[in-house]
């Protein structure tokens, strides 16, 4: 029987939560990729997104607030071989962790980040996320959201992601699709997933999103991808993407926004220095020889700190 | 009783070269067969501030510093004044004779409160606020100022056009060397050792050697005599923060995570320098094992110190031996993954090196104030090993012993070391791989979902690993097999098999290596401590019973789950106790009180941040012991 990546745990969101969209097609995409579920580690942060792992029949690791971007790339630096996908919540990837995300940005571990995005702290009774624009009051907040939103995408263009793209996560194909692309991509891909929110968020509601979304992937003159390691290529398709992350209101683009394969991924550049560190990776490189004896000696390893007579 | 027994201050401005004159004087007397122990006090500061080693030297094992110190060797205008009660009859200050007539005033480096009290001190006494009225204040004292112009020893070895102030760290420890009757070809053996790669630099730098020399042999300060030479082979001069380095390496450390903060951030820093290697020879090695023959450790400079110690959570989880390395702020930021990895079982290891807090504290000097938090930090109940290093050889084979303890147990393990660990200065001849075990969890093959928290008679579930079982952690309470639930039952059964470990742990961890007594068990007095006053302790414990008062020491290394019936049995038999520790309220005797009901009531704490030294260890001791004093601070150190 082929894997379904089902457990069999009660789903506990409310009817109607985005989430059950990006569940469906997380393990639509996990299963289409031919690997054993021990290959992977579903990750996630704290709230109702970060239930997922545990509908997830793969390894998962639901961890802190925040703090799911460094706990994925702690498994993916110690086993390069295995595929690390984050779940988090806005407010948990770009509040409460937003220094991380920058930092992924930045190291570029080969990896894919799942946003949840629905504007709101659903599990604390819907205050206003780092996504809901000033001036919005959902019908948690007792006045409209008094802080200004922030940019998922352009943010993260700005820190260095090298795949970033946008969906909605009630056209489960699409996102399917989305995070395909998002796991084969070498590096880390950013997806900003828009959800509604049922029962906090009566403003971005499923037909809010439905009327305004309009796919990139269906207009043929759409090209995000670097083509040429030169920087004059990337200029291009960076400006592209920034301008496109700008648009929002009447009409909101959904699709891959970005991408570049030319950056080293973190792990390449650790094997500059390690030139084993694939073959022999953290989790399974050996610590005693064949007697029981540690392998690293002082006098191999600290030779330099040797005073000779 | 060792027959050469030196101890040396060099001081001078932070950048100015007092780390390299420390491992020129390290080095030359290692060669030449000495023993020798340091420890670097430095302000948060990177040029300019005032900054000294303090190094002992003997002809058998050193473990601790003394004042008054026998030697001070003043490379700027601030040392005069901040160490002239640190030298008494007898002691050599050696002082760059241009900057005789500095005043206090002029002192720009130094810190208004410390000039106020300077001053207030040379005022007292009916001395001017210079120099010379500080060296006149010092001399009074019985010691013997040794003028020397630096500039004109530099001027006349290199001619006009070298900076003076370029070379006063080696001029400084060649005239040192010189002083203390240590032949001059081990001082050039050293210098070359320290810039062995830049030519120009050790010809310079030789030159300023011998006129050093020539200079003592016509300003004799003492009688001449040479220090003897003594058998010597090679050995590793090495730093508290490299001794843990070495150790987590042989242990089998695969992934290191940090977040630069003084005093851990060295570790790391020289793991980096250190991260790809070869293996150890191993005959028993096939063509098919070539690839063993390099091994890498991969270090991550996190962005904050919540990042690191959750990548280091996550390392473990997939079988690497992970571990991450900070002091008390970056702790107080770790504190609430560490109750993720103590509600997920995880084997992780965190180096706590203690510095002077709370908040920013004093960055850069010693403390043992984060005991506490070491052992309560973080939300809610959960197991974890608190385990203490005291001295350098110690700290190698417990940075291996804390991987074992981790992963055995299935537990987050807190080494707790501190500052004044991190930066003393050792000469060690190898290690005693014999010593040296490596032992790990138990793992069973799976197929499937398998219960990574599937309850035993010791509350240690067969270990699991992401990449090679499908297994689920959370930071909510847990089934067997890693779901959330809130079900009562499940709660206090998971609650308990997390906290029934602490009897798996006092048991399986060797008696010796929980607590350790020195001396006598009927001993007139006990010193109760932990960590890097150990060699303090027992160089006074020596000296007090050749006068005829016997003390023991009981020195506790498990700090959590705390061994109470081996602390009980040996605290039961004294007839004085002594807290020694560096803080305001006797944290180890807390943990006494609490855990064994044995209220100690006497004290002998510092919190000045500056190292113990033996003086005051010793007065303290006799104003306890014989004027029934019961809390004696001590202060000594600049």
């Amino acid at each position: 029987m082929v894997h379904n990546f089902r457990t069999d745990l009660w789903v506990d969101w409310c009817p109607g939560c985005g989430d059950f969209g990006i569940l469906a097609a997380l393990q639509q995409s996990m299963a289409e990729l031919n690997k054993k579920p021990e290959d992977f580690v579903v990750l996630s942060g704290i709230g109702c997104s970060a239930k997922t792992p545990h509908y997830i029949n793969a390894g998962g690791m639901h961890t802190l607030h925040g703090r799911v971007i460094p706990f994925a790339t702690g498994i993916k630096l110690a086993n390069p071989n295995l595929t690390v996908i984050v779940d988090g919540g806005d407010g948990d990837l770009l509040s409460i962790g937003a220094g991380h995300f920058v930092a992924a940005g930045r190291r570029n571990v080969d990896m894919t980040i799942i946003i949840h995005n629905n504007g709101v702290y659903g599990l604390t009774k819907g205050q206003a996320s780092p996504t809901l624009p000033r001036g919005i009051k959902t019908k948690g907040l007792q006045r409209p959201n008094i802080m200004d939103s922030l940019n998922p995408i352009a943010l993260a263009l700005s820190v260095g992601y090298t795949f970033v793209a946008r969906g909605f996560s009630f056209d489960v194909k699409h996102t399917k699709e989305l995070i395909l692309k998002a796991i084969k991509h070498r590096g880390t891909a950013v997806i900003d997933l828009l959800q509604p929110c049922p029962t906090y968020n009566d403003i971005n509601t499923k037909e809010w999103y439905e009327e305004r979304i309009y796919y990139l992937d269906k207009d043929p003159g759409w090209d995000p991808v670097v083509r040429e390691a030169t920087s004059e290529a990337v200029e291009e398709k960076y400006m592209q993407a920034v301008k496109k992350s700008l648009e929002w209101g009447d009409r909101i683009p959904i699709g891959v926004l970005y991408q570049n394969e030319f950056v080293p991924s973190y792990e390449e550049r650790i094997a500059e220095h390690i030139p084993n560190y694939f073959s022999e990776p953290p989790c399974d490189s050996p610590i005693l020889n064949s007697k029981g004896e540690p392998l690293s000696r002082m006098e191999t390893v600290f030779s330099d700190r040797l005073i000779r007579k | 009783m060792a027959s050469i027994d030196i101890d040396l201050i060099i001081g001078g401005p932070q950048g100015g070269g007092i780390d390299s004159a420390a491992q020129i004087i390290l080095r030359a007397f290692s060669i030449a067969g000495y023993e020798a122990y340091g420890i670097r006090e430095y302000h948060s500061n990177i040029k300019g501030r005032h900054s000294y080693f303090h190094v002992r030297v003997k002809d058998e094992p050193v473990r601790s510093l003394r004042y008054p110190t026998d030697l001070l060797v003043c490379l700027d205008s601030e040392s005069p004044f901040v160490h002239m009660d640190d030298v008494s009859a007898n002691s050599i200050i050696l002082y760059d004779e241009d900057l005789t007539n500095t005043k206090l005033d002029q002192v720009l480096t130094m810190e208004p409160e410390t000039k106020k009290h300077i001053a207030e001190k040379l005022k007292s006494e009916g001395y001017d606020t210079t120099l010379a009225g500080a060296l006149r204040y010092a001399e009074k004292r019985g010691a013997k100022p040794y003028p020397v112009s630096f500039r004109d020893l530099v001027v006349e070895s290199l001619g006009p056009n070298k900076s003076p102030a370029r070379y006063a760290n080696t001029l400084g420890a060649s005239l040192a060397m010189a002083i203390l009757g240590l032949p001059a070809d081990f001082t050039k053996v050293g210098i070359e050792s320290v810039f062995g790669k830049k030519k120009e630099v050790v010809e310079d730098n030789e030159k300023i050697v011998n006129a050093g020399y020539s200079y003592v042999k016509k300003h004799r300060p003492g009688n001449g005599t040479e220090l003897p030479v003594r058998e010597s082979g090679d050995r590793y001069i090495i730093t508290g923060n490299e001794a843990v380095a070495i150790g987590k390496m042989i242990g089998g450390l695969k992934l290191q995570t940090y977040y630069p903060i003084t005093p851990a951030a060295d570790e790391s820093f020289f793991l980096e320098g250190h991260d790809y290697f070869s293996a150890a020879e191993d005959d028993e090695m096939t063509a098919e094992s070539d690839v063993l023959r390099n091994l890498g450790v991969v270090v991550v400079q996190a962005e904050d110190e919540m990042s690191a110690i959750a990548m280091a959570i996550s390392g473990a989880m997939t079988g690497a031996r992970s571990a991450t390395g900070t002091s008390g702020p970056g702790f107080s930021l770790m504190a609430e993954a560490l109750g993720y990895a103590g509600i997920n079982e995880v084997p992780v290891v965190v180096t706590l090196y203690q510095r002077g807090g709370p908040s920013t504290g004093l960055p850069t000097r010693n403390s043992q104030a984060d005991l506490m938090f070491a052992v309560y930090g973080g939300h809610g109940e959960f197991m974890r090993i608190v385990y203490s290093s005291g001295d350098v050889p110690e700290v190698i084979e417990d940075a291996v012993k804390v991987f074992n303890f981790a992963e055995k147990f299935q537990v987050p393990v807190i080494h707790i070391l501190d500052k004044n660990l991190a930066n003393s200065f050792y000469i060690i001849k190898g290690i005693d791989y014999s010593k040296i075990k490596i032992e790990r969890w138990k793992r069973e093959e799976s197929k499937g979902e398998v219960e990574r928290f599937k309850f035993t008679d010791d509350g240690i579930s067969p270990m699991r690993l992401y990449g090679k079982d499908i297994i689920w952690l959370t930071g909510d309470e847990h089934s067997e097999l890693g779901h959330i639930t809130e079900d009562p039952e499940t709660r206090d059964m998971m609650v308990e098999k997390r906290m029934m470990k602490a009897n798996a742990i006092l048991k399986g961890i060797p008696e010796n290596d929980q607590v350790q007594l020195y001396g006598d068990e009927n001993a007139d007095f006990t010193v109760l401590s932990w960590g890097t006053n150990k060699g303090v302790i027992l160089s006074v414990l020596e000296k007090l019973e050749e006068e005829g008062l016997r003390g023991n020491f009981v020195y506790v290394k498990l700090m959590h789950p705390f061994p109470s019936d081996l602390v009980t049995r040996y605290l039961s038999k004294s007839k004085i106790v002594i807290d020694v520790e560096n803080n305001y309220t006797g944290q180890l005797s807390n943990l006494v009180r609490q855990n064994c009901g044995i209220v100690v009531d006497n004290f002998l704490l510092k919190y000045n941040g500056r190292h113990v030294t033996d003086d005051e260890v010793y007065d303290g001791i006799k104003r306890i012991i014989k004027g029934k004093e019961k809390r004696v601070v001590m202060t000594g150190g600049a």
